[in-house]
């Protein structure tokens, strides 16, 4: 198939690259720049493991072609920790015991941060829904809520 | 007081795990890494006449197309030797492999696997247990007696184990019994559901060795499973684990390592091979689908008297973990209860479906879902309370096991009045098509040896080598925090390697409850050692009686302000003048007397340092549509000791989700051998919403043997939630619900039923 260049932005930096129309945001991250922080698994939009940030919403890089991300900006699990910090979320996340495998965790981070961006003060319901995309099968997500929610405290 | 165990401090993989710098099997590459495939067979039972990978082999991109041909001629598998790599004449379930691929990228691997020629005689499928024990059924191995297997199994045609546990005279017992209760319960398959597909990246070297880097729980039992299918010597045959995205048990046997390492060998190139969906939802380690019958006389008081249960597990076209599992589920059928006659029967039985495996706690939640149903269904006939009920007849302290073990550290009553109490027990009914349901089980610690390696680093942190993998539960934390405690260290000054076959001192692996366990007392073995070590140095250092010195907070000194010299200087000295400070630790499982005259075909006749546990669950039923809400849920498990109480309880939270997957809405659909929902849009997995919040009540009956008492964990908490909705749905909406899951349609139409 032909391929077709593409600048594309990810996590700041600006990226061109020559891919095939077909190649997905997630073939792209994980296999062109090594960007592995974002998972794989079921490539169907089921699980959330791919999670990323598009203009700052929660999508699905599994099921994104990357020619669409042309002039938009994407942020990653590893654009989250500005300069070496740990974001706000991802200190919570340890301090709350909310990981245990973990492949899940980046993008369920990534789908967190894009709620509270959204609704600052959520309730645990809304925490649960705006995360039901994202399938966890270590947690219970309980942890992970009280994650959230204290993150989400402690921002106010 | 201990200062670093019992404490819940942060793990130490987390900082990776949030940033996305942990790397996971699934995310390994090599330089210039080839991608492979597998080829699986649409057929359930087919007899395999040709496959033609010509013209997939052909097509632009393809390095290796490998069948049967490329592969020894080998039967392997761990208590039953009958599994091949790839199908060579006879096909036995719908997802079977049939060959594999390597080509350059993923799509090109898709496209040859499309062009392979497979060309089989379908032959109808036997289906079911039902259908593999029918009389004159075809055999699923014609040749299953010459099969090499453990001699202790009891096998015959279809079934290829028969475990069996007889205590005192269960006639006898049912004769003195004034009611009896007999029972048919049903459950489905349920996949462990791990987000990180099983993976494995293979490369040789010159000298004919293979490296293998996978998601396995059990890298040395891959060791030997891949050596037998290369026909190798194990220590040509190296594994090593990078992150596991959870494993629940399905990463036990050999997943796709032995694909990768033949496709490896065939192009003489690294090869990466990952599961699909499908792949995992058809030809995986799911749990077994299984029957139940259960009879059980009582007397009027609610004594039990007598039980004479049946387990039989599907176990799909092979062996696998069948035969051990039907062992388990012979000591999960009596219960965590005084029985004073038993028969009990466990069978593992073949069908063309996928091998089903090991999922956390294998057999237990299939076994407590009849046990602790009847357990109400009694009680309710006899007019006692539940919870009463069993109280009359559970075990305690020094009493005896099914199968004659002495059971020690029993905190099962304390766990019963616990969860009781929290959900408000003496008022069972709250409300219209509202109603509380408790369950109650026990576990096994299970056994097998660990070794670890302890070395003091030059700066005085220390690295802790073990040959056991991190699957996501922080066992490997609480196993640094033992030896952390021990050698008067911090847990942030210890480093873990793990899971390498050539590096790490052996492991009996990730699985039964037994990592933090195990590991934790091979740590406090290799303290015990290296302590030695450091005093003969420090006192030689400082010149003065061993017997004045003490170890603590990095340091070995004389007294408090008298001459010290800390961790680091020592390890330096030994640098320079001894190899350096490194102690080797080992510990296995004492052996758990039980007596032998009770079990026939048994491979696992007692549970080591079992833990013990109850669930309590408040919940509605929906008039209309049967669809169950959870108010509370409570669990109060007995660990033993607390290692890391908030990983504990994460263990509980993430262990009761799954199980309420298991008792609500998952189940592999099959459609005679073939499986009908293969996704994750049909098969339903918990989200955030449909998880309630979860109760955790730790109790601590100390085990004996446990470090500082601690009991195996992990796999408890999946056991009870199926029989404790159960029990909870039969209080709310007046139906007993018989078979999982329980959805919301099987209660509704139950309740039609009901009316008509």
């Amino acid at each position: 198939m032909a391929r077709t260049t593409l600048s594309l932005s990810i996590n700041g930096e600006c990226h061109e690259l020559s891919v095939e129309p077909s190649r997905t945001l997630l073939e792209v991250l994980r296999t062109d720049l090594g960007l592995t922080g974002t998972k794989e698994n079921c490539l169907d939009a089921e699980c959330g493991v791919c999670t990323v940030l598009l203009d700052g919403v929660a999508v699905n890089a599994c099921v994104l072609l990357a020619v669409r991300c042309r002039e938009r900006s994407i942020v990653t699990i590893e654009g989250l920790a500005a300069g070496g910090e740990l974001h706000p979320l991802q200190r919570a996340f340890i301090d709350h015991g909310a990981v245990q495998c973990g492949y899940c965790i980046p993008g369920m981070i990534l789908a967190a941060k894009a709620y509270l961006d959204e609704d600052p003060s959520p309730s645990e319901d809304a925490v649960r829904e705006a995360l039901a995309g994202n399938l966890c099968r270590c947690t219970g997500y309980q942890k992970i809520a009280e994650a959230v929610l204290s993150a989400a405290r402690a921002a106010r | 007081m201990t200062r670093v165990v019992g404490h819940s401090l942060p793990r130490m993989d987390a900082p990776g795990k949030v940033t996305g710098t942990a790397v996971y099997a699934a995310d390994f590459a090599l330089p210039g890494m080839l991608y492979g495939g597998v080829l699986r067979s649409r057929e359930p039972h087919a007899r395999l006449l040709r496959i033609d990978p010509s013209r997939a082999a052909r097509l632009p991109g393809v390095r290796a197309v490998i069948t049967a041909a490329d592969a020894a001629d080998v039967r392997y598998g761990g208590s039953v030797k009958d599994e091949e790599v790839f199908a060579r004449d006879r096909i036995r379930f719908a997802g079977q492999p049939l060959g594999a691929v390597a080509a350059v990228s993923p799509d090109a691997v898709a496209t040859a696997l499309a062009e392979i020629d497979v060309v089989c005689e379908p032959l109808p499928p036997v289906a079911d247990v039902a259908a593999a024990l029918a009389p004159g059924a075809p055999l699923v191995h014609e040749g299953w007696a010459g099969y090499t297997a453990l001699p202790i199994l009891h096998r015959e045609g279809n079934v290829c184990n028969r475990a069996r546990i007889v205590v005192g005279d269960v006639e006898r017992g049912f004769e003195e019994a004034d009611r009896i209760f007999e029972h048919r319960f049903t459950t489905r398959s349920v996949h462990q559901g791990y987000t990180e597909p099983r993976a494995a990246v293979a490369q040789w070297d010159s000298a004919g060795q293979v490296t293998v880097w996978s998601n396995t729980q059990l890298p040395f039992e891959v060791q030997s499973t891949l050596s037998e299918i290369l026909q190798l010597p194990p220590s040509c045959v190296r594994i090593i684990v990078p992150g596991v995205g959870g494993g629940f048990g399905g990463k036990l046997r050999i997943g796709v390592e032995h694909f990768a390492a033949l496709l490896a060998r065939k192009t003489g190139r690294a090869v990466k091979v990952m599961t699909t969906c499908e792949d995992e939802l058809t030809a995986a380690y799911a749990r077994q689908p299984a029957i139940v019958e259960l009879k059980t006389g009582v007397s009027c008081d609610g004594r039990i008297l007598a039980r004479e249960g049946r387990l039989w597990f599907d176990t799909g076209a092979f062996a696998g973990s069948g035969p051990g599992v039907a062992s388990v589920a012979t000591l999960m059928l009596a219960g965590p209860y005084r029985i004073p006659n038993l028969l009990l029967e466990g069978f593992a039985v073949y069908t063309n479906k996928t091998n089903f495996g090991s999922f956390r706690a294998p057999s237990g939640p299939q076994a407590n879902f009849a046990v602790e149903s009847q357990m109400d269904i009694i009680a309710d006939a006899l007019g006692i309370d539940p919870l009463e009920l069993r109280l009359r007849n559970i075990v305690r302290e020094g009493e005896e096991g099914p199968t004659g073990q002495v059971l020690a550290a029993v905190g099962l009553e304390e766990c019963l009045r616990k969860v009781a109490d929290a959900i408000g027990w003496a008022n069972r009914r709250p409300g219209p098509g509202r109603g509380k349901g408790l369950a109650c089980g026990w576990w096994t610690t299970s056994g097998g040896s660990s070794g670890v390696y302890v070395k003091v680093n030059p700066d005085g942190t220390v690295a802790l080598n073990t040959g056991a993998a991190e699957i996501g539960t922080a066992a490997l934390t609480g196993a640094a925090q033992v030896l952390a405690e021990d050698l008067g260290i911090e847990l942030a000054d210890i480093h873990v390697v793990s899971a390498d076959t050539l590096a790490t001192p052996y492991d009996f692996g990730a699985q039964g409850s037994r990592t933090a366990f195990a590991v934790g007392n091979a740590c406090r073995a290799a303290v015990a050692d290296l302590k030695t070590q450091i005093v003969t140095l420090a006192a030689r250092q400082l010149g003065v009686e061993e017997s004045v010195l003490t170890l603590s907070q990095g340091a070995v000194c004389v007294a408090d302000g008298g001459p010290r010299v800390t961790l680091a200087e020592l390890a330096r000295a030994s640098q320079a003048s001894g190899g350096g400070l490194i102690a080797h630790g080992t510990f296995v499982a004492p052996p758990t007397p039980y007596d032998a005259k009770r079990v026939e075909g048994h491979v696992y006749p007692a549970f080591h340092s079992p833990s013990f546990h109850a669930h309590a669950v408040d919940l509605s039923v929906d008039e209309d549509t049967g669809e169950v809400s959870i108010h509370r849920y409570v669990v109060a498990q007995d660990v033993g000791f607390a290692m890391n109480p908030a990983y504990i309880e994460g263990q509980i939270e993430g262990g009761v989700a799954q199980g309420l997957g298991q008792a609500l809405s998952e189940e592999i659909v099959y459609d005679n051998g073939r499986v009908l929902n293969a996704n994750l849009t049909d098969y339903k997995m918990p989200t955030a919403l449909d998880v309630p919040r979860i109760e955790t009540i730790l109790v601590q009956h100390p085990s004996l043997v446990g470090p500082f008492g601690a009991k195996g964990v992990g796999e408890p908490p999946n056991i009870e939630p199926p029989a404790a909705v159960a029990n909870a749905v039969a209080s709310a909406a007046g139906v007993r619900i018989t078979s999982l899951p329980m959805t919301a349609e099987k209660i509704a139409l139950a309740r039609l039923e009901q009316k008509r």
